[in-house]
This record gives C-alpha cells, structure tokens and sequence, in this order.
C-alpha cells in the first residue's frame, strides 16, 4: 500500500472511530457508565496513538522521540491521577 | 603529573579532560564586532545580539538588578519586623513586599542568574559556536526582561500581587484582590513562563545535539549535566505552571470562575484550593531542584578545581541527580499534609520525600570526599561554594522535619520552613555566587581581587546566619504575619541586623568587581590551576566564535580540526537581529493592555479606551514582528555532527519541535486533570446538573470531524511538496485553512447558542462564569482553540510562501507545521469525549 493509500485508509479509520464514541455511550447507557467511559477513553488513546504514529511520523522517528513526548504524558497523568486520588 | 590532577587524566570514560596548553592562539575578535554584529561598547550590540555569551551577560547583569530590587524589599520587611506589628509599611505594603520578595527572587533572580552562568559556559564546556537557535535565545533573555519590567510595573497599578508567592486560593481571586496590579503580576508570570519554555527547548537541542565529537554525555563536564537535567525539569514543570496561571489569569481577566470559591453568593467550586495547591505544588517542588541544580554543578566544578582532584564518585553522583530530577515530580504533596487530601496518599508522599534525600546524602558525602581526596585552596569561589555546602546540609536536615507528616502538623506555616526553605534556596545562590567569582575572569579578561572577595564571603555568611538561623529559634513565629509574640522579638532583631549584613556584604562584591573592571589584572586564559573543562582553553573572555576550529574529543583530550578540513561548517552568518526585541516588546504592550480587561470588560473611558488600544497595538505589532523575524535570513549553528545520542537522527529544528510538543502535553494534561480533579469533588456524575440540555455532543462530533479533515490535508500537503506540486501543496494548505475557520465558526456558534439559552435552571444562559462545569468547558476548550488560532496564522505564512513556490525543494517546514497540527487534533481527540459525551 501505497503512503497515501495508508494516510486515507487511516483517515476514514479515524472518522468512523469518532463517530462510534458517541454510539458507545447510548450502547452502555447510566447502568454500565464507567465500562462506556473506560471505552471511550481507550478508543481516543487508539485513535491518539494512530495519529502520533502514522500523521505525525512517530512510527519511523528514534525511539528517543516517542520517550520524550512519553515523559509528558507521564508527568500529565502523574498529576491527574495522584491529584484526583487524594480526595477520594 | 600526579594522578590527582584532572587536566592530565587519560579518558576513562568518565570525564574529558582539555589539553594542557595554558591557551590557544585565538584572536579575540569581541571589540571589532564580526558577524554583523557592532562592537561590545556600543549600546545597539546589546539590543541586537544573538551571541550565546552576550546573552548569557544580560542575563547576569539583569538578574543582579532583580537581586537588589528583591533584596531591597526584604530590607524593608525586615525593617518592619523590628518589632511586632504593621509598623512602617502597613498591613497592605507589607504583604506586597512579602510577596513581590518572594516571586521576584525565585522566578527573576535565582533561576535567570543561574542561566547568565550557563548561556554562557555549557555551549564552550559542550564544545559548540553557540545554542542551536540564537535568536530564541536572544527572544528568551527579552521575554524575561519584559516579564520582570512587567512585573515592576504592577506596583504601580493599584497594587501588586499581596497573598504570597505561592498565591494560594481562594485568598488570590477578584473578589479578595481586585487591582490591576495583581493581574499586572500574574501576566508578568505568563510572559516569564513563555521564556521558561522557549529556553528549555533551545538549550535541550543545543545538549543533545551539539556535543563535540567525543564528547558524549558521560564525559560531559558536571556544570552542564547539572544544567540538562535542570532544563528536562523546566519543560515539564513550568507547563504546569503555565496552566495555573492561564486558569488564574482568565479568571481575573475574562471572568471565569474556576478557581472561585464560595464568596457573597457567587457559584462555588470546593476543590478550587486544592486543586490549586496540586498545580502549584506539581510545578514548585521540582522548581526547589530546578534552582538548586546549577549550585550543585558549580560546586561540584569549583570543589574539583581548588581541591585538584576530580570528584569523587562522579558516576554516582550523576546518576544520583538523574533520580532526584526524576523523583521530583513524585513529592509535591507533602506541601499539602494540612490539607484535606487523605491519609494514605500523606503517607505515600512522606515516603518518596524521605526517598528523594537519599541521593542528596551521596552527593554531600562525594562533595566531602573530594575536599579529604584533595588539597584545598581556599579562593573565593571555594568558599563560597564550601559554604553553599554547609548551608545546605543545614537546610537539608531541618527540612526533613517538614516531610513527616505528624511533624508537619507542627511546623507547616510558621517560621521554621522559612528558615528551611532559605537555607536550601539562598544556600543554592551562595554557590552561584561563588560561580560567578570563578568564571568572573573568563567573562571579563580581568582578575577580581582576592581580599576583598573573602572580605566579600565573610560578611556575607555571618549575615546569612543571622539573619536565618534566628528564625529556626523564633519558629512559631507565623509565617508572612507581622505579628509575633513578644519573647520573639529579641531574635528578629537579630534576623534584621543580619539581613542588613548580608545585604551590604553585596556592596563589596559590586565594588570588587566595579574595581576589578577598571584596573583588574589581565586574566590569562586558564586562571586556575586545575580547571578542567573547555572554556579554560581559550583566552579570556573567549572570542566570538569560541574556538579555533572544530572541537574534537575523539582522540582523549581535547584538540580541534581545521575548519575547512570539516566542511567549514562554521557559523559565519550575521549574529545580529533586532527582532527577539521587538517580539517581546510587542508581548509586553499587549499583555499591559490585556491586563486593563477586568471579569471581561475594559473600564469605561479613556482609561479603557487605552488598555483595549494597547492590546491591539500589541497583538498587531507580535504578528508583524513574529512575521518579520520568520522572514529574516539567519543561519544558526549546525547540529548532529559530534555527539548528539540519543538525537542523531533528528534535525534540530524537529527535536526542538517534539520537545516543545512534550510541554504542551504537560500543559493540556494539567488542565484536563484539574478538569477531572473538580469533576471528581463535584462528583463526576451529578457534573451534569451543572450543564444545560442544550449542550449535546453534535457540535462537538462535528468539529471533530472537521479537524480530522484538516489532519488529513495536512498530511496531503506534505505528499504534494514530496511530489513537487506547487499547486497541490497550495490546495491542501488552503483547504486545511479552511478547515481550521470552520472549527472555530462552528465553535463560535456553539459558545452564542449556549451564552444566550434560556431555561429554568440557567434563566441567564451559560455563561463563563456561569458555574465551575461552564469555566472548565469554555477554558480549556477555548486554550484549544487559541492553538487553531495559532495554528491558522502559520497556514496563512505557509501558503503565501508556497505560493511563491516555496517548500518543492525543501518540505521540512511543512512536515514541522504538520507535528503542531497533528498534535492540536489529538487534544481535541480527548476534550470532545470528556466535554461533550460523558
């Protein structure tokens, strides 16, 4: 396959992805709440993934790149998680 | 040689000695300017250089007047502490000088003194012409002068910032500190962040990719490996920072209010003060290594040099600082043990404080060891530094009282933190002093004179003794009260006697180097015996060009190829550029007006009239400038042919890229994490009683498939310039464009629809500051769409541009736009679930 055929491959994988999110959440409705989230939030994590990796060429960078912007993340979930687990 | 003297140890691995030669033959060429740039005695070289060791002076130079501004106002306080009370200043004048002290020297001394020292020497000690982008580096140095002027300015508008440094809430929103002058400050803080990052970027490619053949990080001298993990701490730190200080300025300025707390019947958020200790507290506990980092490196080179033995476990003590840089972002909360935050994360966080002081205690002991390894001459810059050490140790073990939770209980808030906190931080700027004494004749050409430099250090640490160790004996004095109880006063008498010797101990220093400017002694290339690292082989002050040819360390010690036997790679282009100035300048005119726009309306009148003037002014003239400073022709240094693990195989300009990517992470990470955080202390699920029917997910979903659109066109942009299609690349560019218009349309659209809704439960629509759901939805939302905003500015630049035929033969800054833009879509990725599905 071709880039281009692969980038607009992706592009519709994306676009079908996004619209699926809002499904998910009617599909599991108030009972199973968190188990929509949780899916939610892993189809953007994979769709996240699928752009960093393919659009932004992450895929064929040093992997010293993918740990810098990793780093961030780290330290931006360290915050989230930390920060909302104290109050709990 | 003997075995300790490290100029002569063969290569081990473990450290890069320089060849022995006393200097180079170098000539200098800093008098006659070269490079487009006017000589060193005219006014305009300063205003337009570029030149690593220019900027690393203004920055000196300008940090020394903040020093005295910052030292001025403690006098003051301390003047008033004579006795108990509001004394001379007032109850309002002494909060202010409390907290403007306070700001003031942590953000515009210590760190920006620090980075005068390492602009300056980490591109010799790494062997290179200077940092990979000059001219950010010359806008970093403006951005923080116009931050700081910025700052001074907010004394004058009202009144400045008053409810200290760490501008806890609720007691800094509108309702408490309504002036002008507080918002002044907090944009002044914004600008000063913009510097931070700029900074960070610029110095992390210069690190990683600019390294003289052979010199690989192992080696690297200990000075700048202190300063490349303090930069890896900044990016990430000051991110958090900057989402403070956006949510904390938006609620000032457009009149959100997400960090409001219950006050005369406005809406309420009860997480906002820990939410705001968390983002504080995330950015101020690495920022405590992030300043104390570069006192390490000088001490460590200054006890190597005047001991004449290298430090002993360097390895280890390396190693030790890459765990205390990592395990820094793991201990804020103990700043928080009297909040409401519950007991097992207490717990945690006083294990990994007590974890974090245990690669401290290696690094004393390696610092201690050396001097026992050594012989000691005892210069001014080694007793400042040896000094520096035995502050710290001081201020190391009084703080490990404040990491226990039960003696937290005790301690927080009164006079014994701040007696901790100062032996640590001005313990830190004890060394940084001493490294300016060292590397005094290498920036100058002149010798400082010796007596009185230890003239200098004597009054210097019997006032710093005075003035902070009464306070451990008076430390239930609280803290930033003017009140205390009477049996105190005696030692705060002593603490003010001492602060104003420690203060004139800094009239010997400028007079010693006042003095040694005008009739010094001429300082030869290598002033001390044992200095190792590279900036003691060329003469002093090193020529503009810093060496003599290509540094090469490939062979054992240091040795330089020709020039042109290297592809003469040299960085001959014009050094000079007035735009890094102009760019801040215009910054600081549109965040002056800005600061005029109070909860979302400028004042009535003229005065209005001119703050929303000078934020058009401003904004126009940062386009124009930003434009113009694009279009310049500037050639910066070249990177990757030495040692650049792990980046060899990435440009410079696309490292800097994805490293300035990594903090914008942190940045969107901490405000989707203070969007969680006060979801989670609202309950996460009773959210939706503060959000109208009216906010459905299809404007959402379709901004979402806009963007994603735009993705995609960017990326066939790319494909066209690959494919040399003018026109393809002109068409992909104007269709994302027009993506990009139509995102922020329909957005605009949304924002009206639900601002003017009326229903039982909002009957005056939904508004910014309508309840926290609403501040949190438009904020960060809206800090997305400012990104498309500045996302669409560049489409514009990079489509008149390709219109002219540019990109066909060199794509990279379509691919660099493409990273940003991406990476815009990837946040919308997140915030289109979390606000507009759940």
């Amino acid at each position: 396959m071709s880039r281009l055929k692969l980038y607009t491959a992706i592009y519709v994988v994306l676009f079908v992805l996004a619209t699926a999110q809002v499904g998910i959440e009617g599909y599991f409705g108030e009972e199973a709440y968190w188990v929509g989230l949780s899916a939610i939030m892993v189809v953007s994590a994979v769709k996240a993934v699928v752009v960093a990796g393919y659009y932004q060429h992450l895929r064929w960078e040093p992997r010293s790149v993918t740990a810098v912007v990793l780093t961030g993340l780290v330290a931006a979930l360290a915050l989230t998680f930390a920060a909302a687990y104290s109050i709990l | 040689m003997s075995e300790d003297t490290p100029a002569d140890e063969s290569v081990d691995g473990e450290h890069a000695p320089v060849a022995a030669a006393d200097a180079l033959p170098v000539e200098s060429t800093e008098d006659d300017g070269g490079h487009g740039l006017p000589p060193t005695w005219t006014i305009k070289r300063w205003l337009v250089t570029t030149n690593h060791k220019d900027v690393g002076i203004l920055y000196t130079v300008t940090s020394l007047f903040f020093l005295v501004a910052a030292g001025v106002l403690a006098l003051l306080f301390r003047a008033n502490l004579w006795t108990s009370g509001a004394g001379i200043l007032g109850g309002a004048g002494y909060n202010q000088a409390v907290t403007a002290h306070g700001l003031l020297m942590v953000f515009w001394f210590l760190s920006p003194f620090a980075f005068g020292l390492a602009n300056y020497f980490v591109p010799l000690q790494l062997g290179a012409d200077d940092l990979a982008f000059p001219r950010l580096n010359a806008l970093s140095y403006w951005l923080y002068l116009f931050s700081g002027v910025l700052f001074l300015v907010s004394f004058f508008q009202g009144s400045t910032l008053a409810g200290g440094w760490t501008m806890y809430m609720p007691l800094n929103v509108p309702a408490y500190m309504p002036w002008q002058g507080a918002t002044i400050a907090v944009l002044a803080l914004v600008m000063f962040v913009a510097s931070v990052t700029v900074s960070s970027v610029n110095f992390l490619v210069t690190m990683h990719r600019m390294r003289a053949a052979g010199m690989t990080l192992r080696r690297m001298p200990i000075f700048s490996w202190t300063i490349l993990l303090t930069v890896w701490m900044m990016l990430f730190a000051f991110a958090a920072l900057l989402a403070a200080m956006v949510i904390f300025s938006a609620d000032r300025i457009v009149g959100t209010t997400y960090l409001q707390y219950e006050i005369a019947g406005a809406p309420a958020n009860e997480g906002a003060a820990l939410l705001w200790t968390h983002l504080f507290w995330f950015f101020g506990h690495p920022e405590v290594y992030i300043v104390f980092f570069p006192a390490l490196g000088v001490m460590a080179e200054t006890f190597q040099t005047f001991s004449g033995r290298r430090l002993v476990g360097r390895k280890w003590f390396i190693v030790a600082m890459v765990l205390v840089a990592l395990q820094s972002f793991l201990v804020w909360m103990h700043h928080m043990f009297l909040t409401a935050i519950n007991l097992e994360v207490k717990t945690l966080f006083m294990a990994t404080t007590i974890g974090i002081s245990l690669p401290f205690d290696l690094m004393v002991f390696s610092l201690i060891y050396t001097t026992i390894k050594g012989k000691v001459r005892f210069t001014t810059p080694f007793l400042f530094s040896f000094g520096a050490l035995l502050l710290f140790i001081i201020g190391g073990i009084t703080g490990v009282f404040l990491g226990a939770v039960v003696l937290d209980y005790e301690f927080r808030g009164t006079y014994w933190v701040v007696a901790h906190f100062h032996y640590v931080m001005v313990g830190g700027v004890t060394a940084l002093i001493g490294g300016l004494y060292y590397w005094f004749p290498k920036m100058t050409g002149k010798m400082y004179d010796e007596t009185l430099g230890k003239w200098h250090f004597g009054t210097y640490f019997v006032g710093f003794n005075l003035v902070y160790f009464p306070m451990f004996i008076a430390w239930e004095t609280p803290r930033r009260v003017f009140e205390f109880p009477p049996e105190h006063t005696v030692w705060h008498q002593v603490a003010t006697v001492g602060a104003f010797v420690l203060g004139a101990s800094f009239l010997i220093m400028f007079y010693n180097f006042y003095r040694s400017l005008d009739r010094g002694e001429d300082a030869s290339a290598k002033p001390w015996e044992y200095a190792s690292s590279a900036e003691w082989t060329v003469p002093s002050p090193p020529p503009l060009e810093n060496f003599p040819g290509v540094p090469d360390y490939t062979g054992g010690s240091l040795s330089f190829r020709s020039q042109e036997a290297d592809g003469g790679t040299a960085h001959e282009a014009s050094h000079a550029s007035v735009w890094p100035l102009a760019v801040a300048l215009a910054g600081f005119v549109a965040l002056l007006g800005l600061s005029g726009l109070q909860q979302g309306s400028y004042a009535p009148g003229v005065e209005g009239a001119v703050y929303a003037g000078l934020t058009g002014v401003g904004v126009l003239a940062l386009l124009w400038t930003l434009v113009e400073m694009a279009r310049e022709p500037f050639h910066g240094p070249g990177g990757g042919e030495g040692s650049a693990w792990p980046f060899a195989d990435v440009g410079n300009t696309k490292l800097g890229m994805w490293i300035f990517l990594a903090s914008d992470v942190v940045l969107f990470g901490a405000f989707i994490g203070s969007y969680v955080f006060i979801r989670v202390s609202n309950g996460w699920r009773d959210w939706h009683h503060l959000i109208p029917e009216a906010h459905v997910a299809f404007p959402g979903l379709v901004n979402t498939y806009l963007l994603l659109t735009s993705s995609f066109t960017v990326v066939l942009a790319l494909v066209a310039a690959e494919r040399n299609s003018r026109r393809g690349l002109v068409a992909s560019l104007v269709a994302t464009f027009v993506l990009g218009v139509a995102f922020l349309v329909n957005k605009a659209i949304e924002w009206e629809h639900l601002f003017h809704l009326h229903t039982d439960a909002f009957p005056t629509g939904w508004e910014l500051s309508t309840n926290v759901a609403s501040s949190t939805f438009y904020l960060t939302t809206g800090l997305h769409a400012a990104h498309v905003i500045v996302g669409l500015v560049i489409t514009l630049y990079l489509i008149a541009r390709a219109w002219n035929g540019a990109y066909l033969d060199d794509d990279r800054p379509v691919e660099f736009f493409g990273l940003y833009w991406h990476f815009v879509d990837i946040v919308w990725l997140f915030l289109f679930p979390l606000f507009y599905i759940l």
